[in-house]
């Protein structure tokens, strides 16, 4: 009888459901790392969702404050291990703001071709995981085997395949050997190739736009509010890049480049389709600067010597602070640096861009489906290691 | 417009607490009363010659003396951006210093995750905040792990985080219990200390390999 009167009072009587709360993570394939969400659901719908973050804490500002300007690159590396020469590239433009550092010619256009390489191989797991959280497994090995191209490029002057700790403040560790540009050269081509696969496999595909068009809709002021940066921003349709705007690299003045934004292609302006289209497009965009990059490629040191001499004597900036941001595959990477003097500085912060885009995320789930959750989380294409730092 | 053209048109528009611009670093920074945060946020985002649309980090730095707070806005229209900075005195022989500012997240929603965070490594407190819980931390952590004072704890939840926690004991004689031989690291001593003396390690999950006995 309770069970009767409990239907007929409810508005929705033919639906009724109790409310339900639902752990999305921790360890979830599809929250990209250890993130989790709190959600509570009615049906299938989602009604709130609590982001829980934290769990890939290692204080890598404490660790900052306690060890020298030139030992903290690795730690860059950790952070976003997606893009670890964007990171290193970051850290090493606020140390050279902090000391007045000139870096040589040849130094500023590896660094361009180098970090535009990485662009493109994270990217290719944003891609690749993308088509894998909708439930398309194949482009994923498509990605990784170009990602794998771009790896060994890059381990070649580096040493290593992901954490390359290669930009240094000051210039680069090494120059690249003689082969090494042709080769680059010769991915580019491949590439170029490859990306029209992708769009056939993927990008397309009708039941991959039905997943994602219309789904997680960011609008522009919405963006703009949250601090959002990178691909999430430019999909809805704010066209900014620090690489055209606020150009951090001499070189990114010399190349030509478009900076693709959200067209609403098929559903609404800042929708999942668009942030993913901007990706690809960007990957296409880093092929351009990487060929003009090659081409244009000057010879000479790529540290120079009285860089070199300082790496016997730790760095002491004066006191002061600075603040610097480039455009890393996420979004807006920045670091702020507060010295008073010593051979460390006194206050490390780091503004990463996965941390302020899944801010986001919990005014997009409420209202949209549980499957659709994962679509927008994502679209986000968030890296944990840099979330919790 | 550049920083100082900023802060000039700041002070036309006669907001109480806009204090100087500091240009000794490589960012000049406007410094203004804690109490005028929030209205001059706001005159900055919706001013049509400034137009900072975006607030891009807030920063909480500790100083001997008092705590700055560090926001850095940029407007993407107008191509530039400024830094703006709050200072909260410390009382004098103040121990527990709990610094508390206006929060901005009414203004910025971006703020609410990093002043969350800033609450959560640096104990500042944002009055008005909507949701002013730790963000990366368990909401059990005692203590500010970024102040420089803070004091490394020796366990959490029963985990033990001392380096020696795990105890190293000699090798027992068969049916006596083991002696420890190791002291657990005293607190307050740097993590990084060389042992003072080389100790054995029993092969983990099992006995050390008997090396009396024929190999055969």
């Amino acid at each position: 009888m309770e069970a009767l009167e409990m239907y007929t009072t409810d508005d929705r009587s033919d639906v009724y459901t109790e409310e339900l709360k639902l752990n999305l993570g921790p360890q979830h394939p599809s929250t990209h790392g250890v993130l989790r969400v709190e959600l509570k659901m009615d049906g299938e719908v989602i009604t709130q969702s609590r982001c829980d973050i934290g769990y890939l804490h290692r204080c890598a500002e404490k660790i900052g404050e306690n060890v020298s300007y030139l030992q903290f690159t690795p730690y860059t590396d950790r952070m976003d291990y997606l893009a670890s020469m964007n990171n290193n590239l970051a850290w090493s433009l606020t140390v050279e703001k902090m000391l007045d550092l000139e870096v040589p010619e040849r130094a500023q256009w590896l660094r361009m071709i180098c970090c535009e390489l990485n662009r493109i191989a994270s990217h290719l797991i944003a891609f690749g995981t993308y088509g894998i959280d909708i439930g398309a497994n194949t482009p994923f090995f498509y990605a990784f085997r170009d990602r794998e191209k771009i790896m060994a490029l890059l381990e070649r002057p580096s040493g290593t395949r992901m954490l390359y700790n290669y930009i240094q403040p000051g210039g680069l560790r090494r120059d690249v050997d003689d082969n090494w540009v042709d080769d680059v050269l010769t991915f580019c081509g491949e590439f170029e190739k490859a990306w029209v696969e992708y769009n056939t496999l993927l990008s397309h595909n009708r039941i991959f736009i039905g997943r994602t068009a219309n789904i997680g809709i960011i609008p522009r002021e919405m963006a703009l509010d949250f601090g959002l940066s990178g691909p999430v921003l430019r999909a809805s349709g704010v066209k900014w890049d620090l690489r055209r705007d606020v150009p951090y690299l001499a070189p990114y003045d010399e190349v030509d480049f478009e900076v693709p934004i959200g067209e609403g292609t098929y559903g609404t302006l800042g929708d999942c389709w668009d942030r993913y289209w901007v990706r690809m497009r960007e990957m296409m965009e880093s092929i351009r600067i990487i060929r003009q990059g090659c081409a244009k490629l000057p010879g000479g040191e790529v540290m120079t010597k009285k860089q070199k001499s300082m790496y016997k004597t730790p760095m002491k900036p004066g006191p002061g602070h600075a603040y610097m941001r480039c455009e890393n595959p996420r979004g807006e990477l920045g670091f702020y640096v507060v010295s008073e003097g010593g051979a460390s500085p006194i206050r490390n912060r780091t503004r990463a861009p996965s941390f302020c885009n899944l801010a986001v995320l919990d005014q997009l789930l409420p209202g949209t489906m549980l499957g659709d959750a994962v679509a927008i989380i994502g679209s986000l294409d968030i890296v944990l290691g840099e979330v919790d730092r | 417009m550049n920083e100082s053209a900023i802060h000039q048109s700041l002070l036309a528009a006669g907001i109480a607490g806009v204090g100087d611009l500091d240009e000794s670093s490589k960012d000049p920074t406007i410094e203004v009363q804690p109490e005028a945060l929030v209205e001059t946020m706001t005159w900055l985002r919706d001013d049509a010659g400034c137009a900072m649309e975006m607030l891009h980090l807030v920063t909480a730095v500790e100083r001997e003396d008092r705590m700055d707070l560090v926001y850095h806005l940029s407007s993407l229209a107008k191509h530039h951006s400024i830094t703006v900075r709050v200072s909260v005195a410390r009382p004098e022989g103040d121990v527990e210093f709990v610094p508390e500012v206006p929060s901005v997240a009414s203004v910025f929603s971006s703020a609410d995750w990093h002043e969350r965070e800033q609450w959560d490594l640096l104990g500042v407190r944002f009055a008005g905040h909507p949701d002013h819980r730790r963000i990366l931390l368990p909401e059990e952590w005692i203590g500010h792990p970024l102040r420089k004072d803070y004091v490394y704890p020796s366990e959490h939840g029963g985990i033990p985080l001392e380096l020696d926690a795990v105890p190293i004991y000699e090798k027992a004689p068969a049916g006596e219990a083991a002696e420890r031989v190791s002291e657990p690291r005293p607190a307050g001593a740097p993590l990084t200390q060389p042992p003072s003396e080389p100790s054995h390690r029993p092969h983990a999950g099992g006995k050390a390999p008997d090396k009396t006995k024929d190999q055969s």
